[in-house]
């Protein structure tokens, strides 16, 4: 009898275990009372809402969504990239600096990272009220220490030989500096910059649905009044936008820059530094300043959660993670495998993009019209929006791959299915599951736009804690999704370096 | 007339338990050209890395200009210049932005930033890289897409504009054709060049293999296992003094 091994191949289609579990669950609380208004929802996807009022709106929607991303992303990429330098060893390296520090920023900024953005914006709003800044604070906070990550990731690469040769030129320690972080910091720009802006706009919008405006906003609402159409106008209007950005982002070269250029963009990094302090010092003491006397509610209000029930809310909240995680890894290399004709591959990439492009609010909130709340359906949603986003990497790295092996394989009369697993997929596995493990530290901090609505682990409770403003409870569900966020993303540190 | 400039007193340096340098003993004075010889493994490299302040020795003690590194200030810490064998050139940064990099020392951080912009006249950096035969058609390509002779030569140039008063080079004719090695030799032992535009370290220690080249230096020093076997003129070395280090 063959036995199964385990290897990057297995591994990448056994996580879809986890549908046993999901799949039991789902089909227990499933209810009819909601499948008119599901199928009212796909249909209006064939028929949106089109007139001169809602295109005005659309448009005054996007250039909301499109001004709090670019200014969110603009921030946190500079910023990112000035925390990336200063959570880098080469800095304390040139400048002596002992260690400690940066023992220090690199753990606060890991804490600053493990909390998703929607986490912040919820939080902000409570204290600070809705307000358009919000939403560029809320995605700044967490994206400067996700860039500062990246940036400081790419700067650990510089060979110590390039350090030492600098260091012995003994020029001044900036020009060192400089000279030694340059190409690292352009090029970690140039191949993640872009691609981080269109995070910016999906966290604009999902933020959108929280109120913080845009045409997330306007979607959150067209949904609450079960307006499908007019759902739909935004979902496909905002689709057109990501396409269209997204193949403007593609043609945009930074190879050839000039001397003006050059200038320009030194002269946006240092207006958006001192725009951003003088704005922050200006929110701080001026008419917000005495929000702050929220905090010191902090060290009066009491906490009700009991011990077992704060337990079963980290439970459910790991739970909820490991299950997503599972659908994500194993469906897209599943539905690819099985469906493996030309026609079924359009018709995955059609349904992945729509994964991508729907916020997961909306899905969820879509599921729950024949669904009943649970941790099943949470995972569903946050597994298949993830799913959406690694079968797309998927795609890419299958389509770019040579793919002699494969005709090779169906040349010697080898099943198609067969050759595509043993020939195409199997040299992508390992690299496909070390994008996965980057992946899931994204979907453990999801949980809490899922947990929000689906009454799932530790969103849930943040947001009943917020509600009733019992800050000591709201700190104690932050500790406790930071510390899942932080342990998730060591654990998955440990497999992205097996794998890498 | 004692014109020290470069000491070391009863050097020793370990690595993971081993002894890569044994109570070295040696003294360089100005104006002179050193060639150093010995075994590949035999401590060239590490004594070069003790010479130039990057690595600090187990024990012993480094005087340059009669001052121990950390009580040199930044200016005169340039007063010396490496060429390492394994180059140790910026990858992603072009041959004329390496080159300029040995300016950094004697300029300030807008130059750096220039440098990096590639909008800084490179006048300097040009002539030196012509000295050392590179064509204008690889000034602006990356390190990473040089051939090696290409890459030592641009290491060389970083080095010799650096306009530093001594010169140490760690096998510096590696990955060099026959004929571009007589020119790099001149360019490194003498002191004007023939136009007089180019005026090298008036102090050089050279590792190196090559024998032939001995005749070009005053003073020869033979290291074998972490030891100088011998530190005598270049005159005086006799066949026997090879076959204690080779």
């Amino acid at each position: 009898m063959n036995n199964l091994k385990l290897n990057y191949t297995s591994l990448s289609f056994l996580p879809i275990l986890v549908s046993i579990p999901l799949g039991y669950q789902l089909l227990t609380n499933i209810h009819f009372g909601g499948f008119e208004l599901f199928e009212e929802f796909l249909i209006s996807a064939f028929n949106p809402k089109i007139n001169n009022e809602i295109i005005i709106t659309v448009i005054n929607r996007l250039n909301e969504t499109i001004l709090i991303s670019f200014l969110s992303w603009l921030v946190s990429i500079i910023f990112g990239a000035i925390l990336g330098i200063l959570s880098s060893k080469i800095f304390y390296k040139i400048f002596n600096i002992p260690n400690f520090f940066y023992s220090i920023i690199k753990g606060f900024l890991t804490i600053i990272r493990s909390i998703h953005e929607v986490v912040w914006g919820i939080l902000l709003m409570q204290i600070y009220g809705i307000n358009f800044s919000i939403g560029i604070i809320a995605i700044c906070i967490p994206y400067i220490a996700v860039n500062s990550k990246v940036f400081a990731e790419q700067l650990e690469n510089i060979e110590h030989k390039s350090f030492e040769s600098i260091n012995q030129i003994n020029a001044p320690k900036f020009s060192s500096l400089l000279t030694l972080i340059w190409n690292p910091i352009i090029t970690t720009f140039k191949n993640f910059g872009i691609y981080q802006l269109e995070c910016s706009i999906r966290s604009t919008v999902i933020l959108g649905l929280f109120g913080i405006g845009g045409i997330g906003t306007s979607i959150f609402l067209s949904f609450q009044t079960l307006n499908f159409r007019e759902l739909w106008t935004y979902l496909w209007s905002l689709a057109i936008f990501i396409i269209v950005s997204g193949s403007i982002f593609k043609k945009i070269k930074f190879n050839k820059i000039n001397k003006i250029l050059s200038i320009f963009f030194i002269a946006v990094f240092f207006i958006t530094i001192l725009f951003s302090f003088s704005y922050f010092l200006y929110y701080i003491f001026n008419n917000n300043f005495e929000n702050f006397n929220y905090f010191s509610s902090l060290f009066k209000s009491s906490s009700d959660l009991g011990l077992l029930y704060f337990l079963k809310l980290i439970l459910e909240t790991i739970i909820l993670s490991l299950l997503s995680t599972g659908i994500a890894i194993s469906l897209p290399p599943l539905l690819i495998g099985i469906f493996n004709n030309n026609t079924s591959k359009i018709l995955i990439k059609i349904f992945a993009f729509l994964l991508r492009l729907i916020p997961t609010p909306v899905i969820l909130l879509t599921l729950l019209t024949f669904n009943n709340p649970s941790l099943s359906l949470a995972a569903l949603t946050l597994g298949l929006h993830n799913a959406g986003i690694t079968s797309k990497l998927l795609f890419t790295n299958l389509d770019s791959q040579d793919k002699k092996k494969y005709i090779a394989m169906k040349s010697l009369g080898i099943s198609k299915k067969t050759s595509w697993l043993l020939g195409l997929f199997s040299q992508q596995a390992k690299s496909y599951l070390a994008y996965c493990a980057y992946r899931s530290d994204i979907i453990i901090r999801e949980t809490a736009i899922v947990g929000v609505i689906g009454s799932v682990g530790l969103g849930w409770q943040l947001r009943e804690s917020l509600s009733s403003f019992a800050w000591q409870e709201v700190i104690l569900v932050l500790i406790a999704y930071s510390s899942i966020a932080i342990v998730g993303e060591l654990i998955n540190g440990k497999i992205k370096n097996s794998l890498t | 007339m004692n014109n020290t400039i470069l000491e070391l007193k009863n050097i020793s340096y370990k690595y993971k338990n081993n002894l890569i340098l044994n109570k070295v003993n040696l003294k360089i004075n100005s104006g002179e050209k050193i060639a150093l010889l010995g075994k590949s493994g035999s401590g060239k490299t590490t004594l070069i890395s003790v010479l130039n302040g990057t690595i600090k020795p187990t024990q012993g003690e480094v005087k340059l200009f009669n001052k121990s590194f950390d009580e040199l200030d930044r200016k005169q810490k340039r007063k010396i210049t490496t060429i390492w064998q394994d180059l140790r050139l910026i990858e992603d940064l072009s041959a004329e932005q390496n080159v300029n990099c040995g300016l950094l020392a004697e300029n300030n951080f807008y130059f750096a930033i220039k440098n990096l912009l590639n909008i800084c006249s490179f006048n300097k950096a040009h002539k030196y890289m012509q000295l050392c035969r590179l064509h204008n058609s690889i000034y602006d390509k990356k390190i990473r897409k040089l051939s090696g002779g290409q890459k030592q030569r641009v290491a060389i140039a970083r080095s010799l504009i650096q306009g530093a008063h001594i010169l140490l080079a760690d096998e510096p004719f590696n990955n060099l054709d026959p004929k571009l090695i007589t020119t790099i030799k001149n360019l490194l032992l003498e002191n004007v060049d023939k136009n007089n535009t180019k005026k090298s370290p008036k102090t050089t220690l050279v590792s190196l293999h090559r024998l032939d080249f001995l005749n070009d230096f005053d003073k020869v020093i033979g290291i074998r296992d972490g030891k100088i076997f011998f530190n005598i003129k270049r005159t005086n070395l006799k066949q026997l003094h090879l076959d204690k280090i080779y």
